[in-house]
């Protein structure tokens, strides 16, 4: 791998350095991911399968569709519980993360590559599953259709701030599945709460997206994005 | 290790022990009912002390997982271990006192509301916490990720707080008030045995706590030998202050 042969360049800029790194690592994750297509199809898979299953369990019980920012909400914790999972087990392969952690790489620029990687995955994933959620639950996006994607986006950068944080941090003791998932949701049920109700009041009220509720969403990524960028050389162990 | 004398420790329960039954017989005897919702609001004197006895744990863990980070001493850490075990047991006195309250003044046990929610997603943080350490193997590996998920858990707190306020409130009255000068007394006094306890219960759960990592690095260190002599075995590392934790207190 190119980062480990990378001289000290001392014509070039610390950061320049650090967004080449990135690059690098960021496109590495991607074409693995590209060539094996094993995390991708999985979690898209098993979102579609929640979305369906709660559809049933609620029967269309849920008047105009509102249910539909809950039950995505679902889908998105666990297919990216996965995701965060997924990413970080391939690091465990072959011990590649102990060689990318000899290489001169920072570890906040690991965090915020591996960040990237997770984002991109849970978009693409986002994709899929919430026009089903939509399309099932049949809730009319049509009112505010910007507000919807801004509020979930800012809902799912937290929260791959947090699970890539915590992934790093259950990959390094044997201990998978469940524990991942357990560590996530207490932490990221602000998010859930915030922006569930933004919506609820957006589009079955018709009020206006709230500044309290977009500024909890707003501070929630910038708290946890700082934090778990500080703290993650503390948890990352070959 | 210096221990407080046995002597002192017991009367300092007996002391908390005689505060608690002193305020129960001030709230019994000299407290005025609430004219609505009558003898049942007096579970408030107990309610609101803990709650802030159970942030103030929270706050303990918080600090000692900065602290053990910074400093990487298992002292810390045991510390932290403690308050979020009774950040826990206090978070669930809590939810029942705060649910008895709710069955009484609006006649369900649960419901949505700002309030309860935070409670219920604080004692789950804390729940977590304990899990997790309890799942962990190696007791570095355990104090480290402890710590991380101590500090994120404290970090959330307050927008636990602020995302609860978006929920509709339709029954919780904007703040508890006190008309009379008595009940605020009584609130007062009731915070001085609560305090206490929750102190008190922090140190015996850290001296628990300080016990065990203590055997259990004497038993680590009875069964290699080689850790007898730490001092002159150091173990090179890229991971440095890792290896330096795994010999102290045997030192």
């Amino acid at each position: 791998m190119s980062l480990a042969m990378q001289q000290p360049d001392h014509d070039a800029h610390p950061f320049s350095v650090a967004a080449r790194q990135f690059i690098l690592l960021v496109g590495k994750d991607l074409k693995i991911e590209a060539r094996g297509r094993q995390t991708i199809g999985l979690v898209t898979v098993l979102g579609l399968l929640i979305v369906v299953v709660l559809g049933l369990g609620l029967g269309g019980g849920t008047a105009g569709g509102f249910g539909a920012t809950a039950v995505l909400w679902v889908a998105y914790l666990f297919s990216g519980v996965l995701c965060f999972e997924k990413t970080m087990a391939v690091e465990r392969s072959e011990s590649a993360l102990a060689a990318l952690m000899l290489t001169p790489v920072g570890r906040g620029t690991i965090y915020l590559a591996k960040l990237t990687s997770n984002l991109a995955l849970i978009a693409t994933v986002a994709l899929v599953i919430t026009p089903a959620g939509v399309l099932f639950f049949s809730f009319d996006l049509s009112p505010a259709p910007f507000a919807f994607a801004a509020v979930m986006t800012l809902g799912i950068i937290g929260f791959a701030a947090i699970g890539t944080l915590f992934a790093a941090v259950v990959s390094s003791t044997r201990l998978q599945g469940g524990l991942l998932a357990m560590m996530i949701f207490p932490v990221t049920l602000p998010l859930v709460i915030a922006s569930t109700q933004l919506l609820l009041d957006r589009f079955v009220k018709g009020l206006p997206i709230g500044v309290n509720g977009l500024g909890i969403l707003v501070a929630f990524d910038a708290i946890f994005l700082t934090a778990s960028w500080l703290m993650f050389e503390l948890v990352l162990e070959p | 290790m210096n221990r407080i004398p046995s002597k002192l420790i017991r009367a300092y329960w007996i002391a908390v022990a005689m505060l608690f039954a002193g305020a129960s017989i001030l709230t019994a005897k000299y407290t005025p009912n609430e004219t609505s919702m009558g003898v049942v609001q007096k579970i408030f004197y107990l309610h609101l002390p803990v709650a802030i006895n159970t942030f103030l744990a929270c706050l303990v863990a918080f600090v000692a997982s900065i602290a053990y980070l910074w400093q990487r001493s298992a002292w810390w850490d045991d510390l932290a271990a403690a308050a979020g075990r009774i950040a826990v047991q206090l978070c669930a006195v809590v939810l029942a006192t705060g649910m008895i309250w709710g069955r009484s003044a609006w006649n369900v046990w649960w419901t949505w509301s700002p309030r309860l929610t935070f409670s219920l997603v604080l004692f789950f943080l804390y729940v977590v916490y304990l899990v997790i350490r309890s799942s962990i193997e190696g007791r570095e590996r355990r104090a480290v990720i402890g710590s991380v998920y101590a500090i994120i858990a404290f970090l959330d707190v307050p927008l636990v707080w602020l995302s609860a306020r978006l929920l509709p409130d339709y029954i919780h009255p904007g703040n508890v008030s006190l008309p009379e000068l008595a009940m605020k007394i009584t609130l007062a006094v009731w915070f001085a045995p609560v305090t206490l306890l929750t102190v008190g219960l922090i140190a015996t759960r850290f001296d628990l706590n300080r016990a065990q990592s203590l055997a259990a690095i004497s038993k680590a260190a009875s069964r290699r030998p080689e850790i007898r002599s730490a001092s002159a075995v150091k173990v090179p590392t890229i991971l440095g202050p890792k290896a330096m934790g795994q010999t102290e207190g045997v030192l």
